[in-house]
């Protein structure tokens, strides 16, 4: 039965709501659980909310309505020095009157374990972070990323059920932020705990995640697999949030059938009422440009900018919709182009709906996408 | 450019050459001098005498306990401001007695510590009874406290202000009790600030004067009192101005072994 103990979540919010005393509400109403084991990452824009729930879980604030569950138990009034989960903060909060060895050893010390076992679990977490020999360094010798480390080995060291991580890669110039993108999913798989990450970057959470919350307002929006979350975002700002879109209104004439842009197209989105209003999104990189009259729409080419790995393509069609294109191939500004897209990379999302409507809708149909392919 | 530039030093040089520099050359000079204007260092000999030796003991002992009381008023008291909702409010209501002239402060304590003073209202209410209070050891080092307690709070709210908050909030992630957050995390980090503040105590409180005739009655001598009553009173300045040679000596000395020098690692972190 380790199979349904696996599945009971560590962390849970059983309706969560949090106000400021001032009156600004932070969290709205929000539920959620966090299974053993996962890399999970807390997503939105700043003062979304998505903090909150990391001092939520830490201990550092008090949930206005709601329980928080950590292993099946109500933790509301638990202090945070008692609570069995660590973190690692934004900006890392080292303690500069210690060296690297003492930050590592100072959850340990506080527990009053026996000096020699602080030495080898200390000198263990350094190996761990690849930090071995710098045990006598002041933290004002380190660089960036390597406080980023010791500030990993500290919370680790204690053995957390669950580490809690504040934007901690924000703070680190791009390069060494890919690096330790990888790091840290290396990290999480070797040590086979919870990790909850918070960022702003949705490439990082997409690159990162077993499971994403996407938050905005104080809600969460979607929550999913990566790829669940880019391919069928729940609506408008999970749409936009995540990677680029390009996103029209359009109305949906029967299942499998949606009209926009002036035109007729097969899709493979169901469950909805003949003739609703909906929201239609396609990814740029599944545009592709053709001839006029190989190509489901017709439009002209308004600006074009090289991104490198390929061109963004910008253009209008015939009914005024802007159409973002991602194109390995160079267009000419002015040009008249047809764009061509499959039924599949047609995303249709019904406006204002929740996230149990919309995955229960989703199951309606899934099955019969995945037999297609 | 340079020239202009060393055109405004002048008044800053003039002032620290006519009262700093020339009144301790004129210090020094005039104690290797007797009453009666002979070269002489009997002056620093007799300051080795069992009498004054007493006095300096008695000095660094008062200086010592307005310090410590100074501090365990202080402390707390600008770890509570740095939490307040209106921190600089409070602070400026702390600071603003410091403004006030000293003898205006103590004469105020004479009226409330005097026989018939408030003090002696409040303890025959409480049933105690009249006590002497004014001229006791007690009111000395209370009244100090009083005084030097702003001078006290303020290096202290400083370093407790810039004191990371993430610090405490990683202490507390790790499992420290706000107690244990405080001994590990908050006062070694603020150290520099208690240091500061009990130099700013300590050294001035070592030549108080007329806050031991004003309150303790001369029950309580230091080296300040000594040094006023051989200018004013003996008219031994020879003495006098060897008592405050050696008081300036010992300051310097406080100040070097307490030092500014800050430890590069309480500044190293971002």
């Amino acid at each position: 039965m380790s199979h349904l103990e696996q599945q009971q979540p560590i962390i849970r919010f059983d309706r969560i709501s949090k106000q400021y005393d001032d009156g600004t509400k932070v969290l709205n109403d929000v539920s959620f659980a966090i299974e053993r084991g996962k890399f999970y990452t807390l997503l939105g824009p700043s003062g979304c909310g998505k903090t909150t729930i990391l001092r939520l879980i830490a201990g550092f604030t008090e949930s206005t309505q709601g329980d928080v569950f950590f292993q099946g138990k109500v933790i509301n009034g638990v202090p945070a020095h008692e609570r069995k989960v660590n973190t690692v903060f934004q900006d890392y909060a080292l303690f500069p009157h210690l060296n690297v060895y003492e930050n590592v050893a100072f959850g340990l010390r506080v527990k009053k374990w026996k000096k020699s076992d602080i030495d080898a679990k200390v000198k263990e977490a350094l190996r761990f972070v690849n930090l071995n020999g710098y045990e006598n360094r002041e933290i004002s010798e380190m660089s960036g990323g390597q406080r980023q480390r010791v500030a990993i080995a500290r919370a680790i060291v204690n053995e957390p059920e669950v580490l809690l991580l504040d934007e901690p890669l924000s703070a680190l110039d791009l390069k060494l932020r890919t690096e330790m993108q990888y790091e840290l999913r290396e990290l999480q798989r070797r040590l086979g705990i919870t990790f909850i990450f918070v960022t702003h970057d949705q490439e990082e959470a997409l690159a990162l995640s077993d499971e994403i919350f996407v938050l905005d307002k104080g809600v969460i929006q979607q929550s999913g697999t990566p790829v669940d979350i880019y391919d069928e975002p729940i609506n408008r700002f999970v749409a936009d949030f995540i990677g680029e879109s390009n996103i029209v209104g359009g109305t949906m004439i029967e299942d499998g059938v949606v009209r926009f842009a002036g035109k007729t197209f097969e899709c493979v989105d169901r469950g909805f009422n003949p003739n609703e209003s909906v929201e239609i999104v396609i990814r740029p990189e599944d545009l592709e440009i053709t001839t006029p009259e190989l190509g489901n729409l017709q439009a002209k080419v308004g600006s074009q900018l090289f991104r490198g790995v390929h061109y963004e393509i910008s253009c209008n069609d015939d009914a005024g919709n802007e159409w973002l294109v991602h194109s390995t191939r160079k267009a000419l500004v002015g040009q008249n182009i047809g764009l061509r897209f499959d039924p599949e990379a047609i995303h249709v999302m019904r406006i204002g709906e929740t996230e149990e409507e919309f995955d229960k809708r989703l199951e309606t149909y899934g099955e019969a996408g995945n037999a297609h392919d | 450019m340079t020239k202009s530039r060393n055109l405004f030093l002048v008044p800053y040089l003039a002032w620290m050459v006519l009262f700093v520099v020339a009144p301790i050359v004129l210090i020094a000079y005039y104690s290797l001098f007797d009453v009666d204007g002979r070269f002489t260092f009997d002056n620093y000999t007799k300051f080795l005498s069992p009498v004054y030796l007493q006095m300096t003991l008695n000095s660094f002992w008062y200086a010592l306990l307005i310090t410590v009381f100074s501090l365990l008023v202080a402390y707390p008291t600008a770890y509570f401001l740095t939490r307040t909702k209106h921190k600089s409010l409070w602070l400026l209501l702390i600071i603003v007695p410091s403004w006030i002239n000293l003898l205006l402060k103590a004469y105020a304590f004479i009226g409330i510590f005097g026989t018939y003073g408030f003090a002696n209202k409040v303890l025959e209410l409480a049933g105690i009874g009249t006590k002497q209070i004014l001229f006791t050891d007690f009111s000395f080092v209370f009244v100090s406290v009083y005084i030097f307690i702003p001078f006290m709070i303020l290096p202290v709210y400083n370093a407790l202000d810039e004191l990371n908050p993430s610090l405490i909030y990683a202490s507390r992630d790790l499992g420290a009790s706000p107690w244990l957050t405080f001994r590990k995390v908050v006062f070694p980090l603020t150290l520099e600030g208690v240091k500061a503040g009990c130099q700013a105590v300590f050294i001035p409180a070592l030549s108080l004067f007329m806050i031991t005739r004003l309150i303790a009655g001369n029950r309580v001598i230091t080296l300040g009192t000594a040094i006023e009553q051989h200018f004013l009173v003996t008219q031994d300045w020879g003495m006098g101005s060897a008592i405050a040679v050696v008081l300036i000596i010992a300051m310097a000395v406080i100040m070097i072994l307490t030092g500014s020098g800050k430890r590069g690692a309480l500044h190293g972190s971002q």
